[in-house]
Parts: C-alpha cells; sequence; structure tokens
C-alpha cells in the first residue's frame, strides 16, 4: 500500500511521528507525509475523544492539530516537513489510535449540552472534587517547561494597497492597482501565488502562469507568501505572520480576495477520518502527489465536485458516486454513477469511512455505497473574517447562500470569491475594479485612472455573475445523535436545538452556552451550520439570526510572535555613572526601568559621611524637564497649588502636583534660569506619567507660549550634600557658592569641572547640598572630579538606601511610599505648597474643600519608645479598628530612636499623641513627634 | 421531551414596580435579590443579549483581598455569596477557587502587598505575604529563579480567590429572576428616562414606554449616558479593557497569576484555555474592537512571566467597556436629588466579582427604603463630600 503512495519528488528525509520514523520528501507538509504512510487517524476530538483524521488541509478546523517540536496545537495540515521533527499527536492515551478515553463516546447521551452547568454543584464539595477531574481530561496539546520558543522578529511596512489572497481575484487587484501607479503588497498564506488555482488544474488557464510572472515581477508588487494576514485592525493595520516574523502593515487600502471554502455537511458520523473537503483532496492529490486507495464518493451541488471526482478518477481512484444534492442536469459526470437530488445522511464504519448512506432529499428510502472516502463539495463560506473585522457590513444574501458585503468599511475592497463570485472572468474583473478603485483613491487627481475605472465598473455590470440557484440543505434531516456541527467542540445538532429550546436563541448566546464556534477554529467550519440551525430552531430568517461577532486573530498567532524578541532585550536604564557604581561594587536596585546603586559600602557608614564630612549620590534617574516661553510661568501656575509666578531667576522651589480631587501626584523642584526659562525635575518612577500629564495640559492650553523638552535622559545628575559640600565644590564651580552669594535655593547656570551645569542648591538630606546636572555625556567625568576633590574632606558615595534614613530623620516624604491615592498635600503635612488664594489651578476645588473640612487622617513622625523599628506597612490601631498605617520607618541615630512616618486620624495626629501600631499580632506604642529628629530648625541645610 | 427553558418570552407591560436597565450581573443580581424579598413586579431590559456587557467579556477573576477595610468587608459578603450560589440557582456556576496571586516585582510593590495582607488579616479574609520558593511550589511553571528583567519577589496568596464561569453566572441570574416572577427583555433598548416633580415617573424604551417608580441603572459602560437621560451627571469615564484567550492546553495552571508591574494577568479555565488581559486603554472610547498593540503587550509582559508559553497560540481578543470613577471604586445607591432613581455603577474593571454583593444590598435598599451601612462608603455624594475610597492603589490591573 505504500508503495504506490510513495512521493513522486526525490531529497527524501525522516521525521518522527509519536516515535516512529516517517518518510517524507521536499515540499511535502506533515500531514501530506501521514497520509502517504496511510496514517489517517490523527487525533481525537476535544469532548468525546472521537478518532479524527484530516478534513481541510488548509488549517481551518481542528482535526490535525499536533505538537511539534514542543510547540503545541500546530496544524499539520500546512506545515512543511522537515527533517528530523519530532510530531506528537495531542488529547489522545495511549495513542490516537487507541484512545481510553474513547469511551466519552459512548457516554455522550448523558453529557448533553451545557451538562457542566446542571450537574456537580451538589453538594458543594462536589464541586472541586469533580473539577479536579474535568482539569485532568480537558485542554488539548501540553507545554513544555523548558521550552522557550524559537527567535522571533518583527517587520513594519507601509504601502497603499494591501491585497489579500493571491489568487485569481487578488492577482488581478495586484495588478491593476500597481500599473496605476499604486505601491502594492500582495500577501498570501500559501507557499506560492495562485489560490485555489494551485491545487484545481481544470480550473488554471493559460491566462495564469502569466499573470504569475507579471505579479512578481512587477516592480509595483511586493509578494509576501507563507504569509498570513490574521488580523485587520483599526486605520487598515494589517498583522502579518511570516513564519517567525510578525509583519505590521499600515495600508491605506485594503482588498480583500481570501476566497473561501467549501461548506460542511451535518450529518451522522460527519467527522469520521476518511470524510473531507474537495479542496482538501485536490490539494493531497495535486500538491502532496497523494493518492487516495479505495472507492470514493463525491457529494456537490456544484461543479467543483465533479472535478474533483474526475481528477480522483484520473489519478486511480474508483469513485463510486456523486451524489449531487440539486435535483437539476447533472455537470460532466464521465462515467460515474450520479445520484441527482441526494444527500448524504450518514457514514458507516468505526475508525475511517467504510461507507456512505445516501437518500433522496425529497424522501423516500436510503440506500448504502460502500466507500474509504467522502468527498464533499457543498455549498461555500466566504472567508470574510478581515472583512468583519475592520467594520465592513455584511448581509446574508439567500442568492449565493452566504453573507455579501454590504457597507465597506473606509479604505476596504473585496474581490472574488469572497463576494460569491466564483466565475474566474466575474472575479478578474471584480479584481480589478477593486485595484483600481484602491489605486483611484490613492492617487484622486489621475483622471486616465478613473475612465479605467469606469470601465471596469460597467463591463462587471455587463456580466452576469452565475450564481449556484440550488440552496443545499446542510444538515441531514434524520434522528441520529452523533451529527456534528462543530467539530471542535463536538457540538452536535441535537445540542443547538436544545440549546435553543432552553432559551439560548441569540446567536451569541447559543455559542456561549453550547461553544459552538469556539474552538480551535473559531467556527471557521461551524459558523454557517450553526446559524441555519439558531434560524431554523427560532423560526427566524438567517439574516434575522446574525452572526457571531468575527474577532481576531483570523489564525491563532503564537504569543511568542506578538512578544517579539523583547522578552529577552527587555530595556534596563542606566545612568552614565553606572559602570563606575558596578566597578566600586555597589549592590543595584531596580526604580522603575532605571538602575540605582542601593548601597556602596555599608548604610551606617555613608549615613556618618553624609552627615560629618561629604556625600555624593547620583541622582541622574530624576525626570528632568526643559520649559521655555513668555507663558511658562502661567503654565505653572495653574499646574501647580504653590505660586511660581513670583519665583526670581537664580532661585529654585519645591513643588507637588496634584490630580483634580486634590491628590498628590508627584513632587520636585522647579527653577528659574532666565525669566522666560524654566527647569524642572520629578521623582525617577513618576518621570513618564508626570511628562504625558504635562503634555495633556499644554495641549488643552493652545494659545500659551510654553515649550517643554524631556531631557531626564540627557542631564546625568548627582547630589553632593553634608557640611563640607561647599569647600569641596568650590575649587570645580566657576561661580561664589558662599553662602551668601550662593544661598538655600538658589539655582545657577555655571561651570563645574569644566563643563557646563545647573547647580541647584537643596537640602533633601538635611545637609547643605548641591544637586549639579551635567550633560549625560560628562556625567562619569564630573562624578570624579567632585569624588577627587572632596577626598581629603572624607566624601564617601552614598546610595538609596542612606538617602531613605538621612531623609526620613527630615520628615521629607517620598510620592507613592509615604502617600497613596487619597493624599493631599494639607494632609500629608505640606499645607505650605497649597496656596488657595491663587485664582486656579489643578485640584483647587478640592483643596479648598478639604482645607473647610479639615483633616481627617495626616502623615505625621513618629518614634518609638522601645528600640524597634515597624516595618512600613505595618497597621495603625485605633479604637480597635485598623485607622492608618506605617509608610517608613528606621533606626534614626539623630533621635537616637527608631522613627517613621504614618497617616493617623486627625484626633491622635498631635505632638505626643500616642498611636498603637500592630506589629506581629501586638501593638506596640509610637509617640507623635511633630518635628523633624535632625535639626529640627534647618540651620544646616541652611549654613 | 424538550428541555426547560432558562426564561420566557414576555409582551412588555406598561408599567411595572422596578426596572432595571441593564442585562448584566449587576442588573439581573439586583432584580432576583428583590423577587427574593418579594418584589416581583420587575423587569429587566436590556439592550441586546443578557451578558452583552462587561458580564460577558471579562476575566472572570473573584477575589476580597482588596486594601480599604470598606472594600474588604463588601467584597467579601460577594465571595461568600458566590460560594453559595451554585446550589441557591441550581446551576454549576465553577466557582474554582484556586487561589489568586499578586506578585511584586519592587519593594514598593512588597510593602504594598505586605499593607493588604494586614489589613485582610485583621478582616478575616484569608491573605498572606509569600516568596519564591513557597511560590514556585504553587505554581512550578513561574519564572521566578530565570533571567528576568524585573524579578518576583513576593506574593500576595490569596486562596479563596479564583475564578468563575461569567456566563453561567449571568444565566443562572437570569433563570431565577424569571422562576420567582420577574421579567427579563432582551433586546429591549432604553432611549429616555421621563422625569416629573423630582421623581422618576416612566422609561421610553424601543418597545415602547413604561410607568415605574423605581429605575436601577445597571449599565456599568454606558452608565453616565443613562444617567444623563434622567439628568444626573456622573463623574464616570468609558474605557475599554481588552483581554485575549489562548487555544486550549492540558491545565497546568490553577491560581491566577496579576503582576501590575508588568501589566498582566492570567487564568486557566477549566477548558484549557489561558485567558489574559493587561491594564485598560489610557484613552476613553466606547470601542469594543481590540488592537494589535494590546497582543502584543500582553504577549510580552506573559512571556517575562512564563517562558515556556512562546509556543501558545493565541485564539481571540476582544474588548469590554469599563465605567471609571476618579478613585477606582463603585458607585451604589439612590441618587440624591431624583426620587427613584438608583444606581450600582461604575464597575470600572472589576465589577463582576461585586455582582452577588451588589444585587444584595441594593435590593434591600429598594425594598426597604433604608441604606445598607455596606453601601454607605460608596454613595454618590462622596465625590462631593470628598470621601473617596482608597482602592486605586490596589485596583489598577487586578481585577
Ligand atoms: C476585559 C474585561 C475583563 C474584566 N475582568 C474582570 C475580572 O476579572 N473580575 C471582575 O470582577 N471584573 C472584571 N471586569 C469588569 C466587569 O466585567 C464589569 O465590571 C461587570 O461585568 C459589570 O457588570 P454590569 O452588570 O454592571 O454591566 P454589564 O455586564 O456591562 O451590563 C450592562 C448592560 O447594559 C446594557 N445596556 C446599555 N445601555 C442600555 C440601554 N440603553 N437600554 C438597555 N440596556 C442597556 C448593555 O447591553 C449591557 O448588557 C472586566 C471587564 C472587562 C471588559
Ligand atoms: S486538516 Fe489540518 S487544519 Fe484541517
Ligand atoms: S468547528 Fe471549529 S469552532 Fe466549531
Amino acid at each position: 500500500m505504500t508503495d504506490h503512495n510513495a512521493p513522486a519528488a526525490a531529497g527524501q528525509f525522516e521525521f518522527l511521528y509519536n516515535g516512529r520514523p516517517v518518510r517524507s520528501a521536499v515540499g511535502q507538509t506533515l500531514a501530506g507525509a501521514l497520509h502517504a504512510q496511510d496514517e489517517h487517524i490523527l487525533s481525537r476530538s476535544f469532548k468525546y475523544h472521537r478518532p479524527r483524521g484530516l478534513f481541510c488541509c488548509s488549517g481551518r478546523c481542528p482535526n490535525c492539530l499536533c505538537t511539534v517540536d514542543g510547540e503545541p496545537n500546530v496544524r499539520i495540515c500546512i506545515t512543511p516537513a522537515a527533517p528530523g521533527m519530532k510530531v506528537e499527536s495531542q488529547n489522545a492515551w495511549p495513542s490516537p489510535k487507541f484512545d481510553l478515553l474513547a469511551v466519552l463516546d459512548r457516554l455522550q447521551a448523558f453529557m448533553p449540552v451545557g451538562f457542566y452547568y446542571k450537574r456537580m454543584y451538589k453538594p458543594r464539595r462536589a464541586w472541586p472534587i469533580w473539577e479536579r477531574v474535568i482539569r485532568q481530561i480537558a485542554g488539548l496539546g501540553r507545554i513544555d517547561r523548558h521550552n522557550s520558543g524559537g527567535r522571533y522578529e518583527k517587520l513594519n511596512l507601509f504601502a497603499d494597497v494591501a491585497v489579500i489572497g493571491g489568487g485569481w481575484a487578488g492577482l488581478h487587484a495586484a495588478l491593476a492597482a500597481a500599473d496605476a501607479g499604486a505601491d502594492v503588497v500582495l500577501i498570501d498564506e500559501q507557499p506560492e501565488l495562485g489560490g485555489h488555482l494551485r491545487h484545481d488544474p481544470d480550473l488554471a488557464q493559460d491566462a495564469w502562469a502569466g499573470m504569475l510572472r507579471q505579479a512578481t515581477d512587477h516592480a509595483g508588487v511586493r509578494v509576501l507568501t507563507s504569509s498570513s494576514a490574521f488580523g485587520c485592525y483599526e486605520e487598515n493595520l494589517l498583522g502579518i505572520r511570516q513564519g517567525n516574523r510578525l509583519i505590521r502593515l499600515r495600508a491605506n487600502q485594503v482588498i480583500v480576495t481570501t476566497g473561501g471554502w467549501e461548506r460542511p455537511l451535518v450529518f451522522e458520523n460527519n467527522d469520521r477520518p476518511g470524510v473531507l473537503l474537495a479542496s482538501a483532496v485536490q490539494r493531497l492529490m495535486h500538491l502532496e502527489h497523494c493518492r487516495f486507495a479505495g472507492a470514493a464518493v463525491v457529494v456537490t451541488d456544484n461543479a467543483q465536485g465533479y472535478r474533483a471526482a474526475r481528477q480522483l478518477v484520473a489519478a486511480g481512484t474508483s469513485v463510486a458516486a456523486i451524489v449531487d444534492v440539486c435535483p437539476g442536469p447533472p455537470e460532466f459526470a464521465a462515467d460515474i454513477p450520479v445520484f441527482r437530488g441526494h444527500t448524504v445522511v450518514a457514514v458507516r464504519g468505526s475508525r475511517h469511512v467504510a461507507g456512505v448512506e445516501i437518500a433522496p432529499l425529497a424522501g423516500g428510502p436510503s440506500q448504502s455505497i460502500a466507500c474509504r472516502w467522502l468527498v464533499q463539495a457543498v455549498g461555500f463560506t466566504p472567508a470574510s473574517a478581515l472583512l468583519y473585522q475592520n467594520g465592513c457590513q455584511l448581509t446574508y444574501d439567500p442568492a449565493c447562500d452566504h453573507a455579501v458585503v454590504v457597507q465597506y468599511a473606509r479604505g476596504m475592497h473585496s474581490a472574488g470569491a469572497v463576494n460569491g463570485t466564483h466565475d474566474p472572468h466575474a472575479a478578474a474583473l471584480e479584481g480589478r475594479l477593486a485595484g483600481l478603485a484602491a489605486a483611484a483613491t490613492v492617487r484622486p487627481h489621475d483622471v486616465s485612472l478613473a475612465a479605467l475605472l469606469a470601465d471596469a465598473r460597467r463591463r462587471l455590470d455587463d456580466w452576469q455573475a452565475r450564481r449556484a440557484t440550488c440552496a443545499a440543505q446542510y444538515v441531514a434531516e434524520s434522528p441520529a445523535k452523533k451529527k456534528f456541527v462543530c467539530l471542535c467542540e463536538d457540538v452536535t445538532e441535537q445540542d443547538l436545538c436544545d440549546a435553543v429550546a432552553e432559551g439560548y436563541a441569540n446567536i451569541e448566546t447559543l455559542k456561549r452556552y453550547s461553544t459552538v464556534c469556539m474552538g480551535p477554529c473559531q467556527g471557521k467550519m461551524c459558523q454557517a451550520a450553526a446559524i441555519a440551525l439558531c434560524a431554523r430552531e427560532t423560526g427566524r430568517t438567517i439574516a434575522d439570526t446574525g452572526v457571531t461577532t468575527a474577532r481576531p486573530p483570523e489564525q491563532p498567532v503564537p504569543l511568542g510572535l506578538l512578544a517579539g524578541r523583547a522578552v529577552r532585550l527587555a530595556l534596563v536604564r542606566r545612568t552614565p555613572i553606572h559602570d563606575w557604581h558596578e566597578r566600586a561594587g555597589a549592590q543595584l536596585t531596580d526604580a522603575g526601568d532605571w538602575k540605582r546603586p542601593r548601597v556602596y559600602s555599608s548604610v551606617e557608614q555613608e549615613y556618618d559621611a553624609v552627615r560629618c564630612h561629604a556625600g555624593l549620590i547620583d541622582a541622574s534617574t530624576l525626570g528632568k524637564f526643559d520649559f521655555r516661553g513668555r507663558g511658562a510661568a502661567e503654565f505653572f501656575e495653574f499646574m501647580y497649588p504653590n505660586r511660581f509666578a513670583n519665583l526670581s531667576v537664580g532661585r529654585v522651589r519645591y513643588g507637588v502636583l496634584c490630580d483634580e480631587a486634590g491628590i498628590l501626584l508627584d513632587d520636585g523642584t522647579i527653577s528659574r534660569l532666565q525669566d522666560d526659562q524654566f527647569f524642572l525635575t520629578t521623582t525617577t518612577g513618576n518621570a513618564a506619567a508626570i511628562d504625558s500629564w504635562f503634555r495633556w495640559w499644554l495641549a488643552a492650553r493652545p494659545g500659551l507660549d510654553v515649550r517643554m523638552t524631556n531631557v531626564s535622559g540627557s542631564y546625568a545628575a548627582m547630589n553632593l550634600a553634608g557640611p563640607r559640600s561647599r569647600e569641596i565644590l568650590q575649587p570645580l564651580a566657576d561661580i561664589d557658592l558662599a553662602n551668601a552669594a550662593f544661598p538655600y535655593l538658589a539655582a545657577a547656570r555655571c561651570i563645574v569641572a569644566g563643563v557646563p551645569a545647573v547647580v541647584l542648591r537643596l537640602g533633601f538630606v538635611g545637609e547643605c547640598s548641591y544637586e549639579i546636572h551635567v550633560p549625560a555625556q560628562f556625567g562619569l567625568a564630573v562624578w570624579e572630579a567632585v569624588l577627587e576633590a572632596g577626598h581629603h574632606a572624607g566624601i564617601q558615595p552614598f546610595g538609596v538606601e542612606a538617602q531613605r534614613l538621612l531623609r526620613l530623620e527630615k520628615k521629607h516624604l517620598l510620592p507613592g511610599i509615604d502617600t497613596d491615592a487619597l493624599s493631599n498635600p494639607l494632609e500629608a503635612g505640606l499645607p505650605f505648597v497649597v496656596r488657595l488664594e491663587k485664582p486656579d489651578f489643578i485640584g483647587r476645588q478640592a483643596l479648598e474643600r478639604a482645607a473647610r473640612r479639615g483633616p481627617r487622617q495626616m502623615l505625621v513622625g513618629f518614634r518609638m519608645p522601645d528600640g524597634f523599628a515597624p516595618e512600613p506597612s505595618s497597621l495603625v490601631i485605633h479604637d480597635g479598628r485598623p485607622c492608618g498605617r506605617v509608610t517608613s520607618s528606621g533606626y534614626s541615630p539623630a533621635a537616637g530612636a527608631a522613627v517613621g512616618l504614618a497617616w493617623v486620624p486627625a484626633a491622635i495626629a498631635r505632638n505626643g499623641d500616642t498611636i498603637q501600631i500592630q506589629v506581629d499580632g501586638r501593638l506596640l506604642a509610637a509617640v507623635v513627634h511633630d518635628a523633624p529628629f535632625y535639626d529640627p530648625a534647618g540651620d544646616k541645610l541652611r549654613s | 421531551m424538550s428541555p426547560e427553558p432558562m426564561w420566557r418570552t414576555h409582551e412588555l407591560k406598561d408599567s411595572y414596580d422596578v426596572v432595571v436597565i441593564g442585562g448584566g450581573v449587576h442588573g439581573l443580581a439586583t432584580a432576583y435579590y428583590l423577587a427574593r424579598l418579594g418584589i416581583t413586579d420587575v423587569a429587566v431590559l436590556e439592550a441586546k443579549y443578557v451578558g452583552f456587557g462587561g458580564s460577558g467579556r471579562n476575566t472572570a477573576i473573584v477575589r476580597s483581598n482588596y486594601r480599604t477595610p470598606e472594600g474588604i468587608a463588601f467584597y467579601d459578603l460577594s465571595v461568600k455569596l458566590y460560594e453559595q450560589l451554585a446550589a441557591e440557582l441550581e446551576f454549576n456556576v465553577m466557582f474554582s477557587q484556586h487561589g489568586h496571586l499578586t506578585l511584586a516585582h519592587n519593594e514598593r510593590g512588597v510593602s504594598g502587598l505586605v499593607e493588604r495582607a494586614n489589613m485582610n488579616q485583621w478582616l478575616e479574609v484569608d491573605s498572606r505575604v509569600i516568596f519564591p520558593e513557597e511560590i514556585q511550589e504553587l505554581v512550578p511553571e513561574l519564572n521566578l529563579f530565570g533571567h528576568c528583567r524585573f524579578p518576583i519577589l513576593a506574593a500576595l496568596y490569596h486562596p479563596p480567590g479564583g475564578i468563575i464561569r461569567h456566563d453561567a453566572v449571568v444565566w443562572a441570574y437570569a433563570r431565577g429572576v424569571d422562576r420567582r416572577g420577574g421579567q427579563v427583555h432582551q433586546q429591549t433598548e432604553v432611549t429616555g428616562i421621563e422625569v416629573r416633580g423630582g421623581a422618576v415617573e416612566a422609561v421610553v424604551t424601543n418597545r415602547g414606554r413604561v410607568k415605574t417608580r423605581v429605575v436601577v441603572n445597571a449599565t456599568a459602560g454606558y452608565a453616565s449616558t443613562i444617567s444623563r437621560m434622567a439628568g444626573v451627571p456622573l463623574p464616570i469615564e468609558t474605557h475599554p479593557l481588552q483581554a485575549c484567550v489562548t487555544e486550549p492546553l492540558k491545565p497546568f495552571l490553577n491560581a491566577v497569576i496579576v503582576s501590575s508591574t508588568l501589566h498582566v494577568y492570567v487564568s486557566q479555565t477549566d477548558r484549557g484555555e489561558l485567558v489574559l488581559g493587561a491594564e485598560m486603554d489610557d484613552y476613553a472610547s466606547y470601542s469594543l474592537r481590540g488592537t494589535l498593540g494590546f497582543l502584543e503587550g500582553a504577549a510580552l509582559h506573559l512571556l517575562e512571566l512564563f517562558p515556556c508559553l512562546a509556543n501558545v497560540h493565541v485564539l481571540r481578543q476582544w474588548a469590554g467597556l469599563c465605567d471609571m470613577t476618579p478613585d477606582y471604586s463603585p458607585i451604589m445607591g439612590a441618587a440624591p436629588e431624583l426620587r427613584g432613581l438608583y444606581m450600582t455603577v461604575g464597575w470600572g474593571t472589576y465589577g463582576f466579582k461585586a455582582g452577588p454583593a451588589s444585587g444584595f444590598l441594593m435590593a434591600e435598599l429598594i425594598a426597604t427604603g433604608k441604606t445598607p451601612p455596606r453601601l454607605e462608603p460608596f454613595a454618590l455624594t462622596r465625590f462631593a463630600a470628598d470621601r473617596l475610597v482608597g482602592e486605586k492603589a490596589a485596583a489598577s490591573v487586578s481585577h
């Protein structure tokens, strides 16, 4: 048997199927090779574990899903075989041929539609047990914990016109558009252009080869083969999978020429291996050189079925009968017996087709015909998903018995079989018309194009597209139970009838309840039948029944493809001084996307250096903004609760940003460097959010003369702090840093270590300190220069850990750590930044109300009488209820005690009040402490 | 033998005691508990079909490990009602309490989790912070020790959390309403609300005018438009939220995994599909279309957590509408200045789990005229009174 099935092509190799070597040839798919080896049971169905074999051979059904090289749920009928591939079948144990769970098929009667909803919930404890069983047998493929996928890449393309589908209509559309001057991308999921002409040789006209050559040679056409367009998103953004490459194609115009496929019939055992769509048989014969041993029966209502039958005969298969659903005169059938006005009502055979039962549609006794193959070519399902996805309106057209476009979305066109136009001449005309129309939109002033377009339109109108007039009956009338509407989910006709009777009469509810259309093919094989049945059972028309929403992706897409390589290339932002930190052995920590030194030597040492000598911390991660324009001060007056119009040149001021509800978003500094030039800083974590916050509000004030530039990455920054910082910096700076000349909250542009810098006199850690901003490329040089200059004075680099403790001693809050989505500046201990006398600013109304009602909760400092610092997030308990929390804490050498910040009810927020903090189930007392724990008068930072 | 219908279809009467607008979980649950309290002349009016809105589009995460005492108490009631629901409504809603893990990837995240754990434990909600070794035992597939840009430092483990079959909840409530004498009207769109003398008088629908003294707005994404029909503005902005589902895989993931740092969450249904979602779209819109950008982002972040899922295929994506309030908490109760208008709205990205509690308490409010204490913090008046609910830090991506 295997001998005469041997592939014709040379270049043979082997792959492994369930551990067994299978011979294959270059150009063959895995499925083709397995068919040639008489391997016909490829999988087991989802629910009843029924045997399943090749059905569509075009990647549109669930029947051939296997795990290939560790990738679960691969459709092997569209996967080219390659040497050494490991193919394993799924959902079957021990093998697809002998699957123990096939017993479920016999229990079908006990598992009516919605079975899970009706059972297993009583008593309550039963469900978790049942669920464990269900989770044992559910699902298809298995993931491989050690496989992190292949290497993926992304490509962005732009085109005037994208043509999806390289069949007859698509070729005409692409060439017409390209000839008219448009830049065209032609996309086809097959390895070669040609659509169904490739596997239906009787149709291939002389013109075909010429057209193909023209398309591939045309300078205006880029051809993407083996590329499946899985999504048509807003503004004509196409998602395309080409192997391991994700292509994002933005096209001005999209022409959908995706054709379609035969509509599966619903009859008893219609899912048996050996039942195939005609195009599947044609693909296997003509593209894979497969044979069909034994007899076949073809059921059809159109010319394609007759062609397939004749081709089978030519290839050596005996065709026992053509069952023609139409009563009219048959097509040319050679010597094959034709049963007109008949349909198939059942298939016999338990693991493979052994025969079919056919009956006259008008009623009457059925008869059996022995055969091994049942080939279906009845009706048509257009591949219109992309049209739906992008917002085209389609309506059911009884003339062709499927939905057709009645209203195109902007920039969308379609042509050929997807419109129900099967005649090659008409499809070519439609394609040409679509191509010209698309090109005309891109080149609206081209007069000659308009003439061509009018001509094409007239010719198409003249052409009376011949359409099938026989409305086939897709669901055989019989009381049989095993008539599968949905192959993916094992949903039968009876299931759908029951579901409708139970009230799930809306097509969307019917889908969700019965799970019809919800399987791996997303309804490609079953939607038409499900709608027809729903219409029949509810007495509505098919048009009134509607369709289920087409949701992308049109073909399943691997997560790895969507993610791309970014998984391994995740963004890490390093400051210009990063390498120095690493060399110095700093422990690094994440701050948003940034890496920051957390500690170099020890927190105690670094703390001591800052308090007694000097310390230097890398602050390059701060958000930094350059604002210019005469309207900048006015803009800040509106953005910030405090005043900025009166900020003098050469001064810096602390500011917090609030939202409309008066909630504190972020804090930072604003320096006025010139009358119309400001330099802003934000916290590291909020830089991006504040960037969009500013832009959002700037957009609302178009007339204002404000230009904003985010310079966060362009500047390195460092903060030199400590009693000896002035003496360290002075020799490096070209301005006088004496306290009188450059006091607390002064700001200046100057030269530091030979480099242009912005220097701000701040005091976050409570000492005299200078925040130095320099162009990023000089960051390291300045850093080293400052360290060197400070060497004699005992300078040390310090990390964020020491900084946190230093600022905690000053009770300086960290937004997002000491505040949350309910914190306003009044209650957070920053009433001085809120200037309610200003006419308007963001959050004013809310803050005014808050001021009027007085504080409800307060952020307070506290000290622990006995040594022990409660963890941040510990609860504050009052009146036996949690009513606050610790936000920061630590041991303060200055206070000689554990101290912290906490939110507490206003009633216990006065200096000296005792609060209770829950630690490990016990309550510890703490005392509210109003003043900073270090240098309460602020002399140090001003000195 | 034809099966018993879940709900019947009726002519629309010209008056009802109570009209509920919106056939999602909140509207149906409200109608159901009203009927249970004996108020059976209730109509639920649904523009499309039951479950068309967020209730048929959500990712069905149910949990009560919220942050504030008022939030925790409310959601805890909902979880308890969900635990009883299958038995009460005689319909298996498939509540899988396999646990819920919120991951933290930085110190700030960890301390947020500790805070929630402390508050949860105080209110006797089962929740605690666990660290990588223990996380690994629960979810061995998670990338805990391999290369990872933002390594997982800790997780808030909430054993009673999990997922539920959202459609089943909707259908079961709809059947419950029907069986107790209420009416569910699908394909019935409210186009106007008539008000006279400071009170609601009638609603206008595509099937005619219906007199009523009590209207409940339970329309989620459309809530602000419905409220405006009655002249009551709501501080709500509607944003799309997207999700997607993969092909079925043999179940390996029992717990729900959420990471707000990576903006992604994932669970695996009993059918074996992975359901994943992200943050809501940051622009206001009524669009129900998915975007490619969402798929790319969600996939990227999921693979950071589970590198072994690179070969898994996405099957379908969708979007739903979220009615966002400024404090990421719902608005429940009576309209302050219009008699007869009630609302349970502002359910945002997190409202499915709240359906039973909201319906239960709203029914009590309507039946007794008194606001149950658990509803009080969520009144519409809180915005003017500056009494926001502090869930924002815990709600964003956590659903
Ligand atoms: C992708 C996604 C994921 C989510 N994940 C979760 C989650 O994991 N956990 C969680 O708890 N929550 C989640 N949510 C939120 C949750 O889905 C919603 O909060 C919840 O479903 C709201 O229910 P509802 O009954 O209020 O509204 P909906 O279910 O939206 O119902 C409102 C109904 O009102 C109808 N309606 C609107 N206008 C009219 C009119 N004029 N007349 C009549 N009827 C009208 C609509 O058709 C709709 O059916 C998610 C939401 C989305 C979109
Ligand atoms: S046979 Fe492979 S997908 Fe249908
Ligand atoms: S046949 Fe695939 S979803 Fe029904």
